[in-house]
Order: C-alpha cells, then sequence, then structure tokens
C-alpha cells in the first residue's frame, strides 16, 4: 500500500496523494478539489448541530501537504465555499491563521457552483478567483467536468466514489480518483463531504483512498 | 343483521331529543344501548357493551380482538352516543373536535374515514368525521386548522406536526377521546413512542381524555395497554375474541424427494396453488417479501394465461392509484386473486375474500393469524388458510404454527426503551408548539411509557443538544434551534421551523427510483442498485408486468412493455423479519414429538424421510442437546451450528463467533445464516473440541465483543441513517427539494464519522449500537439462547455430506464475511479476487 502513486497523464507527470490531493512536481502545484469550507456552518445555521473541526483539520492536512511536497502553488478546482451562510467568523478565523502561517504560497480558485452563491473569498485571504474553465500554468483546470473537451483537464465537482465489491456481502465504499485520456476528476478534499459512485468507462483509471492509503483498482 | 352491512341498514327512526321532547336525558344505561342496536335489528357483542359501559365510566383501555368482529363499533359508538346524550336539542353546527382517531397507515386513513362517517350519517347528528394526512391538500388543512372536524382520522405523525401549532391547544379543548386502531402495528417501532409521546401532551392539557385502543391478539397485552395508556393511568382489557374458527393446511408436494432441501421458491407447487385459487371465488396470495410477489404473479399467469385480467398484484413498491385500484376491485370483489406482502396484513374488511394462501414460512404466529382473519367474515365462517411451503424446512413451520394457534401461544411485543432521536424531534415539535418548560415537560414525557425510565443525564443531554448541539460542543453564535427564555425553551428562527415541520416523524424511506412508462404512468418505484444493474434494452419484472427498460434519468426509469422473452426480478432492501422465539420453540417440540415417535400433524409425516436421514447421517438433536456439524466441501471447511433462534440472532451469533475463533488463529470466516442455523466457513481447517465449543459459545463478555464486531462491519454507521434523520439532522431528500434543503444534505455515514471523530459520547451514536444490538441482532435473544447451550451437551457431528439441516445453509447464497485484517489487506484481496475473474 502507497501513501501516494506517482503517474503519467498525457504530457504531465502527477502523484496521486492518498489524502486526496494531486502534487504536479515539475509546476511545484499542489491540486485540491471541493474542500467545501463553512459546510458545517451551513448546517448549523439551519439548526444541525456539526462541530466546527473539520475545518481546522483540513487547513491542518493542506499545511501538512505543502510541507511534505514542497508546493508553491495550490489550485483549487471549485467550491472553495459551501454556502454563504457558512461564511461565519469561525470560518473565516481559521482559514486566516492557516492562511497567515502559509503566506509563501499562491493561491488560485476556479470558481465552482457553490462559489457563485457564497460569493469569492475574502480578500486577506490573498486567492486569485477564475472563472471555470481557466489554463493556469499551461493546463485546463475546471470545476464541472465536461464530455468532450479540447484539452485534457484537470476537474472536481463528482466527489467521485467508487465500491470495491468482494466475495458474498463484502464491500469497501471509498473516495477515489477517476482518470481518462480526457480528465481526471479529484475526490473531494473536504472532510465533512459525501460521495457519488461513479461507473468508469473502458479504458479509466480509478485509484481509491482512505485518507492513509491508496490503491490502483484492476478494472 | 351483520354489523358490517351497516350501510344498508334502514335510516334510523330514532332520534334522540326531539323525538322524546325533553330536555335532559337521563343517563343512557346499558338497555338504552340495546334499544338503540334492537331498531337496527342488531344485536351487540358482550365485548361491545363492555367497552360502551367503561367508556361512559370515563375509563379508557384495549379492546384485542382478530380483524373483522367489530372493534371499530365498540369504540365509535360511545362517543357518539355521549355526544347525544349532552345535547339533546340537535344543532345544525357541526361540534368542536371530540375524537381523533389514529391509524398507522397512511393508506387506511381514507377507508376509516368512509366507514365511521357512515355511522355519524345513520345518526343524522351535524358532526363531521374528515381526514388529514401527508397527502391532505395544503388547503384543507389550513381549513381544518381554523375549524377542524369533530372526528379527525389522521396518523402519529400528522398529530405530532399538529402539536407544532401553539392554536391546536386551544382547538382541542373539548377532545374526548383519542382511538389508536391496530395499536399492535405502533407498539414495538419509533412511530408507537412517538405515539405515546404526542398522547402524554394531549393527557396534559386535558387530564379526563379517554385512550382506547384496537389491537391483534398479542402476547404481552397487558403492557400493550399500558404503554398506550402511559404509566400513570389504569385500563381496561377488553378481550375481543369471538373464538373464530381457524383451519391451516398445508400443501405438501406430491413427490418429497424431489422436493428442494433449499428452497426453489416452491415453483413446483404452482400448479396447486392454482387450482386452490380455481375453488373459491376471491383468494388473498401472501408472499414474505415483494421480489416474491412478483414471481408468483408471473408463475401464476404462466399456467393460467387467461387470468391475465383476473388477478392482481400488490405490494409497497407499486404505485399508490394501482394500489388502489386493486383494494377497489377487492371490496367489490371483481377479483379472483391479489398476489401481495403484508402491504395488505392491515386495513379495513375486503368481505369477498373466501380463502388466504401464504407463501413460505409464516416466521410468527400473531402474523399468520392476522393474515388467516383476512377472511372468511361472515358471521360462522371459519377462516381458511393454505400454506405453501418454499423450502422442506418450513413444513414443520406449518405445523409449529397451527399448534401455537390452538394454544394461543401468540408474539410479545415490546416497546422501545427511551429513542433520544426522538425525543430531541418531539421536544422541537413542543418547543414550536407554543414553547415549554423544563420541570413539567420532563414529567410529561417520564409518563409515557417508553420514557418512564428517561435518566436525568439522558434529559439533560437532549435538552443541550437542541439547544447548543450537544454536551462536548462550544456555543456557536449562529446555532438557534431551540433557544430558552425566560425558563421557556422556544423556536424562533423561520427556517428552522419550516425544516423542523417538514421533517416531522420517523419512517427513513430509501431512495428509490420511480419507473415510468414513457407515456407517463406511473408503476411504482425501485431501489437504484437494481436498476443500475439491468442494462438498456434489457427486460425486467414490475408490477406483475414484464417491461424493458429504456432509460434511467433524474431518478426515474422510462420503460416499455416487454414483447415476450425472460426478465429479472428485482430485489428490495428491508430485511425479512426472523423466525419469532415462539414459533422457533413450537418447532423444536415438532423435532421432539418426531423424535420420540409421536407426531401426528401431516406436514412431520411428509417430512418423515427428510428427518429420518438427518438422524441416520447426523442427528436431530433432542432439547437437551446441541448440534454443531462439520462437513468438508470443495470451498473448505464448513461448521453447521443449529440454534433455531431465527436469522437475526445467528447473525449476531455468526459474527461472534468468527470474531472469537480469529482470536485463536488469524483467519478469515464467511458466515451465512437463516432461521434454523448458521454456517461459518474457512478455507483452512481448525480442530475444534466441545470444551472450545463451549467457550466460543460462552454468553460472558458478548455484549462488549458484539460491539467491536459493529465497528468493523459499520453496522452502526448504517443503522446512524435512521437516527440522524429522526434526530433531525437528515432531511428527507425529494426531487425538486429548494436549493436551501440540497445544501444541507449529508448523510447518515458522514455524520456517524464526523460525530465519532469530535463527539464520541454524542448519546445518538450509543443509540444506534443499542438499536443494532437489539433490532438487528437481537442481542437480548442471543443471551437467552447462549445460556441455554451452556446447559446443553453440544453434539459434534462429521457428516462426509451434507444434511438436509445444513444444505440450505450451504446453498445460502448471501454470505457475510467477518474479518479482522486492515483496510489495505482486505481491498487487497478483494482486488485479487477481482482479477481471478478476469
Amino acid at each position: 500500500m502507497n501513501k501516494s502513486i506517482p503517474i503519467s497523464w498525457n504530457k504531465y507527470n502527477f502523484t496521486l496523494l492518498a489524502d486526496r490531493a494531486i502534487y504536479w512536481p515539475k509546476g511545484r502545484v499542489l491540486y485540491i478539489a471541493d474542500p467545501h469550507f463553512g459546510k458545517a456552518a451551513t448546517f448549523r445555521y439551519s439548526g444541525i448541530p456539526v462541530p466546527e473541526e473539520c475545518t481546522q483539520e483540513d487547513c491542518n492536512r493542506i499545511e501538512f501537504l505543502v510541507k511534505k511536497t514542497g508546493a508553491e502553488s495550490i489550485v483549487f478546482l471549485g467550491d472553495f465555499f459551501h454556502a454563504l451562510s457558512g461564511k461565519t467568523s469561525e470560518v473565516r478565523e481559521i482559514l486566516y491563521n492557516w492562511r497567515k502561517k502559509n503566506n509563501h504560497i499562491d493561491l488560485y480558485l476556479i470558481r465552482g457552483n457553490h462559489d457563485l452563491n457564497a460569493g469569492d473569498p475574502w480578500e486577506d485571504l490573498n486567492i486569485q478567483s477564475h472563472p471555470d474553465p481557466s489554463k493556469i500554468f499551461g493546463i485546463e483546470c475546471r470545476h464541472l467536468p465536461i464530455e468532450t473537451s479540447e484539452h485534457p483537464y484537470l476537474a472536481g465537482h463528482i466527489h467521485p466514489g467508487y465500491t470495491l465489491k468482494g466475495k458474498g456481502k463484502r464491500s469497501i465504499r471509498a473516495a477515489c480518483f477517476h482518470l481518462s485520456t480526457q480528465h481526471i476528476i479529484l475526490p473531494a478534499f473536504g472532510s465533512f463531504t459525501g460521495l457519488k459512485n461513479i461507473k468508469p468507462n473502458l479504458g479509466d483509471q480509478v485509484f481509491i483512498t482512505n485518507g492513509e492509503d491508496i490503491f490502483k483498482i484492476p478494472l | 343483521m351483520d354489523q358490517s352491512s351497516l350501510k344498508n341498514s334502514p335510516k334510523s327512526s330514532l332520534h334522540y331529543g326531539e323525538k322524546t321532547g325533553k330536555k335532559l336525558i337521563p343517563e343512557l344505561s346499558n338497555e338504552k344501548i340495546n334499544d338503540f342496536f334492537k331498531s337496527r335489528n342488531w344485536k351487540a357483542f358482550p365485548f361491545q357493551k363492555k367497552t360502551w359501559k367503561a367508556y361512559r365510566e370515563g375509563k379508557s383501555g384495549l379492546v384485542h380482538a382478530p380483524t373483522g368482529t367489530g372493534k371499530t363499533y365498540a369504540v365509535w359508538v360511545p362517543p357518539l352516543l355521549e355526544w347525544i346524550e349532552e345535547n339533546p336539542k340537535s344543532s345544525k353546527h357541526s361540534p368542536k373536535i371530540r375524537v381523533l382517531w389514529l391509524t398507522p397507515l397512511r393508506a387506511l386513513v381514507e377507508d376509516t374515514t368512509r366507514s365511521l362517517r357512515e355511522l355519524v350519517e345513520e345518526l343524522e347528528i351535524p358532526w363531521t368525521v374528515e381526514s388529514r394526512t401527508g397527502d391532505t391538500s395544503g388547503n384543507i388543512k389550513a381549513k381544518q386548522r381554523r375549524k377542524f372536524p369533530t372526528a379527525l382520522v389522521t396518523t402519529p405523525e400528522s398529530l405530532s406536526l399538529l402539536l407544532s401549532y401553539p392554536e391546536t391547544k386551544e382547538c382541542f379543548s373539548d377532545l374526548r377521546a383519542v382511538i389508536v386502531d391496530e395499536w399492535h402495528e405502533l407498539l414495538s417501532t419509533k412511530r408507537g413512542s412517538q405515539t405515546e409521546l404526542c398522547l402524554a401532551r394531549l393527557r396534559m392539557w386535558n387530564p379526563s381524555l379517554r385512550t382506547w385502543g384496537l389491537s391483534a391478539t398479542l402476547g404481552n397485552l397487558e403492557q400493550a395497554m399500558s404503554t398506550l395508556l402511559g404509566n400513570e393511568k389504569v385500563g381496561i382489557l377488553v378481550d375481543g375474541d369471538m373464538h373464530k374458527k381457524f383451519v391451516v393446511k398445508t400443501l405438501i408436494p406430491k413427490n418429497m424427494e424431489k422436493f428442494p432441501w433449499a428452497g426453489h421458491l416452491g415453483g413446483k407447487l404452482v400448479e396447486q396453488v392454482a387450482q386452490a385459487i380455481e375453488k373459491n371465488s376471491t383468494t388473498l396470495v401472501f408472499t414474505n417479501v415483494r421480489s416474491q410477489t412478483e414471481y408468483w404473479f408471473d408463475a401464476l399467469l404462466s399456467v393460467r394465461p387467461k387470468w391475465k385480467d383476473q388477478i392482481g398484484i400488490h405490494h409497497g413498491s407499486i404505485d399508490r392509484k394501482v394500489r388502489t385500484e386493486v383494494e377497489d376491485r377487492l371490496r367489490a370483489g371483481s377479483i379472483k386473486a391479489v398476489v401481495c406482502t403484508s402491504s395488505l396484513d392491515l386495513g379495513v374488511d375486503f368481505s369477498p375474500v373466501e380463502q388466504v394462501i401464504q407463501i413460505g414460512g409464516p416466521k410468527g404466529i400473531a402474523r399468520l393469524l392476522q393474515r388467516a382473519g383476512r377472511c372468511g367474515h361472515q358471521p360462522g365462517a371459519t377462516s381458511n388458510i393454505i400454506c405453501v411451503p418454499t423450502q422442506a424446512m418450513e413444513l414443520i413451520e406449518y405445523a409449529a404454527a397451527r399448534k401455537s394457534m390452538q394454544d394461543k401461544k401468540i408474539e410479545e411485543r415490546e416497546p422501545l426503551v427511551a429513542p433520544l432521536d426522538l425525543l430531541s424531534q418531539h421536544l422541537i415539535t413542543l418547543a414550536l408548539g407554543g414553547g415549554f418548560k423544563e420541570k413539567e415537560t420532563l414529567a410529561e414525557i417520564r409518563s409515557a411509557w417508553s420514557y418512564r425510565n428517561l435518566t436525568d443525564e439522558e434529559w439533560g443531554w437532549t435538552i443541550e443538544f437542541i439547544v447548543k448541539g450537544g454536551k462536548t460542543l462550544k456555543a456557536y453564535d449562529q446555532f438557534k434551534r431551540v433557544i430558552k427564555e425566560d425558563g421557556t425553551y422556544h423556536v424562533q428562527s423561520r427556517i428552522i421551523s419550516r425544516f423542523h415541520r417538514m421533517s416531522i416523524g420517523t419512517i427513513t424511506s430509501d431512495p428509490a427510483i420511480s419507473v415510468k412508462f414513457q407515456k407517463g404512468k406511473t408503476l411504482g418505484t425501485i431501489e437504484e442498485s437494481f436498476i443500475s444493474r439491468i442494462p438498456k434494452g434489457s427486460n425486467f419484472f414490475f408490477s406483475g408486468k414484464l417491461l424493458t427498460l429504456i432509460r434511467v434519468r433524474d431518478l426515474t426509469a422510462i420503460v416499455k412493455l416487454a414483447k415476450s422473452g425472460k426478465g429479472t426480478i428485482p430485489v428490495w432492501g428491508g430485511g425479512k423479519s426472523p423466525l419469532s422465539s415462539e414459533l422457533a420453540k413450537s418447532v423444536r417440540e415438532q423435532i421432539e414429538q418426531f423424535r420420540l415417535g409421536k407426531s401426528v400433524e401431516p406436514e412431520i409425516n411428509a417430512m418423515k424421510g427428510t428427518l429420518e436421514l438427518q438422524a441416520q447421517w447426523s442427528q436431530l438433536p433432542s432439547f437437551s442437546e446441541f448440534l454443531i456439524e462439520k462437513t468438508q466441501t470443495n470451498d473448505g471447511t464448513n461448521w453447521f451450528l443449529f440454534p433455531f433462534a431465527g436469522r437475526l440472532a445467528h447473525e449476531g451469533l455468526g459474527a461472534l463467533i468468527a470474531y472469537r475463533m480469529s482470536q485463536l488463529k488469524p483467519m478469515t470466516l464467511s458466515v451465512s445464516i437463516n432461521d434454523y442455523g448458521l454456517s461459518l466457513s474457512s478455507s483452512s481447517d481448525l480442530d475444534i473440541n466441545v470444551s472450545t465449543w463451549k467457550k466460543l459459545l460462552c454468553p460472558d463478555g458478548l455484549i462488549e465483543e458484539l460491539l467491536e464486531c459493529m465497528n468493523q462491519s459499520e453496522m452502526a454507521k448504517r443503522q446512524f441513517r435512521e437516527v440522524a434523520r429522526v434526530a433531525g439532522l437528515i432531511f428527507q431528500g425529494y426531487p425538486g427539494a429548494q436549493k436551501s434543503i440540497k445544501q444541507v444534505q449529508a448523510s447518515g455515514g458522514l455524520f456517524f464519522d464526523v460525530f465519532a471523530k469530535y463527539d464520541p459520547n454524542n448519546l445518538l451514536l450509543t443509540q444506534a449500537r443499542r438499536e443494532v444490538l437489539d433490532r438487528q441482532l437481537e442481542a437480548k435473544r442471543l443471551i437467552d439462547k447462549l445460556e441455554e447451550i451452556q446447559s446443553q451437551s453440544i453434539v459434534l457431528k462429521s457428516p462426509q455430506i451434507l444434511t438436509p439441516f445444513s444444505f440450505p445453509l450451504w446453498a445460502e447464497s448471501l454470505r457475510t464475511q467477518v474479518s479482522s485484517e486492515s483496510w489495505s489487506d482486505r481491498v487487497k484481496n478483494m482486488a485479487q479476487e477481482l482479477e481471478n475473474n478476469y
């Protein structure tokens, strides 16, 4: 089992990280999709008690990945925020403290469907927001995947999951990276996010991860 | 005259008040009630009279009787007479609400309303009788809230919703009685606990309120009544058993040697079933699961193609309209047979039904009685039920069930113990409905039987949960679910009020795909996991039709009628009910009678060859023996154990033994279960002697170890879906839900993970674990069984081939595996299996 798996995709060499992110060593870029910051706060706003600790943990995870890889930039592939009602002072404080500690890196955001409602991140987080799709460092970055694209692209939005079935009633369901020649769909990064099972086509590759180990599914 | 043909009786000639010309009617005596019935040529049954008298004396109680014996009139007549007595001058205005009638099924509400209304119209009194459910239009609901009908027929959920409106209290100020129909159905469910909590509130408003329950016969009627009346009231138990005759017959396969040991859906008996249907005008064919309904409907048509328009199919996944059509035809007697599931167990009587057929094991005595009661409504008629086995062992079940019915050994149904998810839902309802104060409300909640032992700690936690979101969480500004002001808890936020009212209730429905024709007619719903396995253009059976899948889009499967060919039968989720303890005990007795050569039952006689083979190849265990067989097959070593404790307890036992065995030697075991026993299979062999088996089957430490198994198999996580839904963490999604709702959708599993990590002492997690232990693994029954085994002698047998007892277990296709491997190893092994398949 591995903490990461190097892959080559089109002309790029990427590293798929078990912690639901991709690193591109050549460009020193970390790709993260769908963190959905403030989701717990949105739930609380509607009267559903969810602890805030997820936000802090997700920031810690990013910090750890930046340190481990030596990334100089992060590209968020959409849905940075979950909803407007989740942009609360607690969330802001956690994100701001995290940014202060990591002010040496450049942050980019492809606006996802949730960001359109929630609005761009607070200015003092210093994140450059871009429309979907945009080319960043020469790679097409999207939030919403599309069926056919002129260029191969990285995308989020789906929160891809995969159920591995064994004999009898055994099964394991986990988040996954879904690769085709056309695209790489990243798993959702946020700790408080769900999964939607994908159906890979012939020739696709699927890597499942539980946050600690990553494993290529034989298809 | 038969009371069920009330609508044809002549109009009443007796008008209280007007005809007598007196201002005050003297107190109604039993004699008066008799006169009242006599004018209609009725003879009131003694149990009805007893109920009327008790009601007049201000008492509450429970009437228990099989269906179709006049329970309804026992409780519906007295509130009407009471009003007539109090209002000698008839007025044109409908009185304030006086009777609340609760029924467990939404589908029963309309039928009930209709039949209650008939008597009101007969009496020509200005009462209004209306229904109110989730299906009632918003217009009518609003109108009702301004002026309630005199009698309201509704469900526990709708009543709970009414309590969330502050003005309900004033509207209900003249409420005299609550009638709870089919109480046995609600009793041991969260809906039952919800009913208890609602009743506690109504009694608080009006301490003289009378509560009357109607129930089928149960093993614990006293407890059922206490639960309904709350623990402060004493009630009267009325036995309405008319000693109706039941005849249980079994279709015995002609050629027993060829009869499958492992259940092939009993297809060999289709012709005999068709012949039985031919002999009667109307038959209900009950199966235990929805997929069997589809199978049998198709099988009957294949032997009698001309029945295409004469037989119907009815189960919970079929569209309401289609079901109503079938029900109407049943009532009119214009249908030959209906193949159905428990969807037709309850409800207003279908008087034309002459015969009931039960496919597969009945699994419980009460259930077989209930189903048998669906036929033979003519006074003095016999209820005929024909049993159709789908595997050999079920023959014993029928003989056992008949014996238990004769001996009146009926199952008990126990109320739940203080579900906190429901309590938090109910407290928010009270907070919305005018607010609540802590001290008096705690007393009110504890007056409900299920909550009588609610601890201060549980109460405190629940209050904290609805106010702050939990004990260990710091207060967040924006979390304002329930607010405490001047000692009163209430809800301010409009969004929370709206969300809460939308999600009142305890029924958790699975996300389902609706099945529709291209032209738009909806047939019903099917599970996503099934439809995702059907390729486009392939056929499947649904709603009694062979359909071709055209496409699936937006939670809808578009289909057309298939021209011909074969199809797959969908499998719906939802477990089969386990063999009840009472029936299991009775099955053991039947085997014992056979062993002693004393058996006289025809089913056991037909099983003679099979049971003798079992005795010859292995053993027929006596009451003091516990049989374990060990047989080698191509897959490896199989151990078969026969506790006869029902499938749920066996699932728990399987997980437990597998866990304990893997502590002896690291191994992966697969477990399979049925109602009679369980098997453990492993690729490696292990020699286990009697004393090791005793240790493996020891009840000590069982709960802790089961909890450990539960963690590994994520059972509690799955169970958390229901808890989260009831506690208001999950909104039941529906297509077209507003964005504001979609933004706060998360799965039960996700909540479970988050709480387990950041709020591990959350009592809802504890509750989910307890629910798994109680409901999914029947831990209590398991402990009893293990204690019994400790006192038995263990008999180890090593037959060379599979025995009549072990074969069905070996053939059982659903196997669970218990493994002590890590996530990575499990993934690796499963991936390896996948690769081997290519």
